[in-house]
């Protein structure tokens, strides 16, 4: 199971890359393999406003829906259409091509509630 | 009768298999306090006892010669049409969540989006909703989930079942319905829409041709949604839109109807089928069953259900809809009803309703005491009389001679008071057309 | 491969013709007209009656085998039914005639309406709702009316999570907020996990008895009382009723309102999934509530009422989906009150027979006995999983038992043979069954992977079908 290093974690299987006040979000790739092929996915508009866990995007396999929540609050800054038109880039590049949405976060306190890639190995 | 073929020693045999010696044992989980009696039930009639029995109550109902619609509506019915539906392999099939085993029913239901497609101009089609009242409820909550939004503006020329049953949907969420008043010529005028729309609506709902049988200028009202961002949900007359604009035409978001022109007996009101198409986008959206088209393993192509992530059994309290039924048989029905006119037929077809309706519409309008409603609108094959006639009298008068007459509108508001609703199908001749306008001539 | 309609359309004429015995001018006007081309297809009848006779020879349906669809309740549907329900005077009838000229049909609704009522221990039915989802919408809609009008805020409805999927999206649609109850291992409830989230803003709690996985709800005396101390009321979801007919009553186990799937357990065709009927039915306190119209009886003659100030207004339009009424009421009439006591002792005697041939060897998380409809948990050899169990089973003729569902279970398969079937056709199922875990499974693997391979078509792509969704012809 691939996690990269350089990335933090949520407990519900999101990765996030931090970049200045700026966040990108995905599913990992453990979490691609859980919901096998993804075959829609559901995405916050362009400049929303969200708040940490609550859902904010929805990923479809052919038989379940899974919620994805947003692990900090924050303003939705720029959602991955390609993936829209292309669902199976989740399933093909989690960390790269099948991101889901960038957030500009609120609140720097919440970054301590991500966890590393080693605690996040621990937990699946 | 009951219909459990085992015989005497079949069943001993499974009560030793199970080391019991009466089926009673296999409910001893029900507390005997609450263990039920005897039920009251009479019944255990053969199958020659059950025909009489049956015959005694259909003869308790007239078979009338029909000039009322208001929503159900007296259609020719090819035979082709029962005999398809009779197969036992349909009739007898559960919703087809075994794809390679069902075929037949996923085929047919694909056959019937392309068709609903095809008859409103609109991208995608359901597999059916359970009639057209439901499916205008279902695309109010349709349009909310779209957009958010929570105001929802409809015609009061929408059928009025069909407005009680999206209140009845929508009355414990919090919505407002907002009622369209319908102008003295029938319509809704763009002015009345243009005045109701604001930031918080979701949808506008407007049924063609309305009750009153007047055919609307969707393309007007349908416009005025969409300069404010609002869904624009088109009701409609499916045999209809032969020969009238069709709802992608004018660029509805949402269309509805009943489908019960199309080859499905009147039964009583039911059961019926309603339709619902949306334009490219809302697909994901949509409630009930989708049928779509893929290949199998060995690149032969096949049917399955399709965007089932949208559905209750997936979704639980999230689902776009807690349907999971369709009126599937009726789909059938529809589709090999559609699938045999043709082109030109369906036009015809269209054409000869609007013939008849005309004609008996211009000789009533023209008998003493009975005058138009709304002269100089478009209709279909419905259209409203007002008479000073004593409209009770009438009734009972038609139904005396073999005729339902027109519906009596006179709990439609006053504007309706003492207004008759006439519908003139194909199904009508001339010669009862002309016996109807005999009766009301005496009146 | 059977082609599409629209790749059959021709020059040909067309099936249907229409003669117009006179010509009115009914010009439309321009802006109202249709511009576009209809786009139907163009077939004689000849070739739409061999194509759509060729679509029905592709369905497995109970007509043509043993259909052991779990929650479904797949029993015989008598021809009887069908030929009846064909009777002009029925089929031909207007929903707005008058009251009198359909004398027959109002009182062959308000006896369904009684012999419902006597069945389920309930009070008054209304046959309106078109399914059972529907019913049960319906059913949540009178709870809400009902707490409105006694001024209580209740907003919340416990749903245990091997409910149907319909109970959570019903209650959601009914604006209700709700409350998942982790079941036991079985699938019944424990009282002391009940009484945790059994809060004052609880309106009602749904429950299907016998539970999803085939048990009846031992405690359901004790559940009824511990709900209704609290003002809660109880909904039953019918969907398996055929286990309890002149055994038990849903209204004398304390339960408030409920809905009844006409299309399982009294005999109503399916038609590959619908149409249905769902009545609700209420105890005395809740009538006012019900959808109109009602059919009432007023000196010997039925009539309809659609002005009651309480309702809670019509789930649809007009009266309920006559047909299938109808044949449940024919049903009924061939049953009576000892003949629908037999059907559910047979059924709970065949799913027993079932059970029993193969609790010994494949896990059964509810244990030995059941009602009318039981749970394999079935982990067969080389990672065969149950969809490849299920679609084996398609080659030996069968149609599958309902899989993966209830949730709770791992791998379930869930099978309802109903009282309809025969001891050799319970045996030969048994057999095949066997076979396929035991046998194929072990020693086969790949041809239990590969199947279906007697079917019209071989396993779909389904992810294809949702990812470049096709939904109508090209």
């Amino acid at each position: 199971m691939n996690i990269p290093q350089d990335l933090k974690y949520t407990k519900t299987h999101e990765w996030v890359k931090i970049e200045g006040n700026k966040a990108t979000i995905g599913i990992t790739d453990f979490a691609q393999h859980e919901i096998t092929d993804v075959v829609h996915v559901e995405l916050p508009e362009n400049g929303k406003n969200v708040k940490k866990a609550q859902p904010t995007a929805v990923i479809e396999s052919v038989k379940s829906a899974f919620d994805i929540y947003s692990p900090l609050t924050g303003k939705i800054t720029a959602v991955n259409e390609e993936a829209l038109g292309d669902p199976g880039l989740i399933n093909q590049d989690p960390y790269g091509k099948g991101f889901l949405f960038t957030v500009e976060f609120s609140d720097n306190n919440e970054l301590s509630d991500l966890l590393s890639a080693e605690d996040y190995k621990q937990l699946i | 009768m009951d219909y459990t073929p085992q015989n005497k020693q079949d069943r001993q045999k499974m009560l030793e298999a199970l080391g019991i010696k009466s089926e009673d044992e296999l409910f001893d989980a029900i507390p005997a306090d609450v263990r039920a009696k005897h039920l009251n039930i009479s019944g255990n009639q053969t199958e020659q006892e059950l025909l009489k029995y049956f015959k005694n109550l259909a003869a308790k109902n007239k078979t009338l010669t029909s000039f009322r619609g208001a929503g159900i509506y007296d259609h020719f019915i090819p035979s082709l049409v029962s005999e398809v539906t009779s197969r036992s392999e349909f009739w007898t099939a559960y919703t087809p969540y075994q794809a390679e085993a069902s075929q037949g029913t996923l085929q047919a239901i694909f056959e019937y989006q392309s068709m609903i497609c095809a008859l409103t101009g609109m991208d995608t089609s359901n597999a059916s909703l359970y009639d057209g009242a439901t499916a205008v409820a279902e695309a109010a909550l349709l349009a909310m989930r779209v957009s958010g939004k929570n105001r929802i503006l409809i015609s009061s020329g929408v059928h009025p079942e069909y407005i009680k049953t999206v209140k009845t949907y929508l009355q414990n969420l919090d919505v407002k319905i907002v009622l369209l008043d319908i102008s003295p010529n029938g319509s809704i005028e763009k002015a009345t829409v243009d005045a109701a729309l604001d930031d918080n609506t979701a949808a506008v709902i407007v049924q063609s041709p309305n009750y009153f049988g007047v055919v609307e200028n969707m393309q007007v009202l349908s416009s005025a949604a969409k300069e404010n961002n609002v869904l624009f949900t088109a009701v409609v007359n499916p045999l209809s839109l032969a020969v009238f604009q069709a709802p992608g035409e004018y660029g509805a978001d949402i269309a509805v109807g009943e489908g019960q022109p199309l080859g499905i007996p009147a039964s009583a009101g039911g059961a019926n089928i309603g339709f619902m198409a949306v334009r490219k986008g809302l697909e994901w959206k949509m409630p009930g069953r989708i049928v779509g088209q893929t290949i199998d393993k060995n690149g032969k192509r096949g049917f399955v259900l399709t965007l089932q992530s949208r559905e209750q059994h997936i979704r639980r309290e999230k689902a776009t809809s807690n349907i999971c039924t369709n009126a599937s048989l009726n789909a059938l029905a529809a589709c090999v009803y559609l699938s045999g006119w043709g082109n030109e037929g369906l036009k015809k077809l269209a054409d000869t309703n609007m013939s008849k309706a005309g004609y008996a519409f211009h000789k009533i309008k023209n008998i003493d005491g009975f005058k138009a409603k709304f002269e100089n609108s478009i209709f279909f094959n419905e259209f409203v009389i007002e008479t000073t006639k004593n409209i009770k009298k009438i009734d009972k008068n038609l139904i005396k001679n073999g005729i339902l007459g027109p519906l009596d509108l006179s709990n439609h508001g006053k504007q309706f008071k003492n207004c008759l609703l006439f519908c003139v199908t194909e199904q009508r001749t001339k010669s009862e057309i002309d016996k109807l306008i005999e009766l009301l001539a005496k009146a | 491969m059977e082609k599409l309609l629209n790749e059959l359309s021709s020059e040909c004429k067309a099936a249907y013709e229409i003669n117009c015995d006179m010509e009115t001018d009914v010009s439309i006007p321009d802006h109202l007209k249709r511009k576009s081309d209809l786009g139907l297809p163009n077939a004689a009848e000849n070739d739409l009656l061999r194509h759509f006779t060729n679509l029905s020879r592709k369905n497995y349906a109970l007509s043509t085998a043993f259909y052991p669809l779990g929650s479904c309740t797949m029993k015989y549907n008598p021809l009887i039914n069908e030929r009846i329900a064909k009777f002009e005077s029925f089929n031909m009838a207007h929903p707005y005639q008058p009251a009198e000229t359909m004398q027959g049909i109002l009182e062959i609704m308000h006896g369904l309406e009684r012999d419902l009522c006597e069945v389920s221990g309930m009070d008054a039915f209304s046959l309106q709702p078109a399914a059972g989802a529907h019913g049960e919408f319906a059913g949540l809609l009178i709870i809400a009316a009902h707490f409105k009008a006694i001024k209580e805020k209740r907003h919340k409805i416990i749903v245990p999570d091997s409910a149907h999927g319909t109970n959570p999206a019903s209650a959601a649609f009914a604006g209700y907020e709700t409350i998942p109850l982790k079941s036991e291992p079985d699938g019944s409830i424990d009282i002391e996990k009940l009484k945790e989230v059994l809060t004052k803003d609880v309106a009602a709690i749904m429950l299907t008895v016998p539970n999803t996985l085939g048990v009846f709800e031992k405690e359901i005396v004790e559940i009824s009382k511990v709900c209704h101390e609290n003002g809660t009321l109880l909904y039953y979801d019918g969907a398996n009723l055929n286990a309890l007919m002149g055994f038990a009553r849903p209204g004398d186990l304390g339960f408030d309102v409920m809905h009844i799937n006409l299309h399982k357990t009294f005999s109503s065709p399916h038609g590959g999934g619908g149409p249905g009927s769902g009545p609700v039915g209420v105890k005395s306190f809740l009538e006012q509530f019900l959808p109109v119209p009602r059919v009432e009886k007023k000196d010997e003659k039925y009539v309809l009422n659609y002005k009651k100030s309480k309702t809670i207004g019509s789930v649809k339009a007009f009266m309920g989906n006559f047909p299938v009424i109808l044949r449940a009421y024919i049903y009924i009439k061939a049953l009576g009150g000892d003949g629908l006591k037999n059907v559910s002792a047979q059924a709970v005697l065949n799913a027993n027979y079932m059970l029993a041939k193969f609790k010994d060897k494949i896990a059964v998380p509810a244990g030995g006995r059941c009602m009318h409809e039981f749970v394999l948990s079935p982990k067969a050899a080389n990672g065969i999983r149950t969809l490849d169990i299920a679609k084996r089973l398609l080659d030996y003729g069968y149609y599958a038992p309902t899989v993966y569902f209830p949730l709770i279970v791992e791998e379930a398969m869930m099978i309802e043979p109903t009282e309809t079937e025969s001891k050799e056709t319970l045996d030969k199922f048994i057999e095949i069954l066997n076979k396929i875990i035991f046998e194929e499974a072990v020693n086969e693997p790949q041809k239990v992977k590969d199947a279906p391979v007697n079917t019209p078509v071989a396993r779909l792509n389904e992810v294809e079908a949702a990812r470049k969704p096709t939904l109508k012809w090209k």
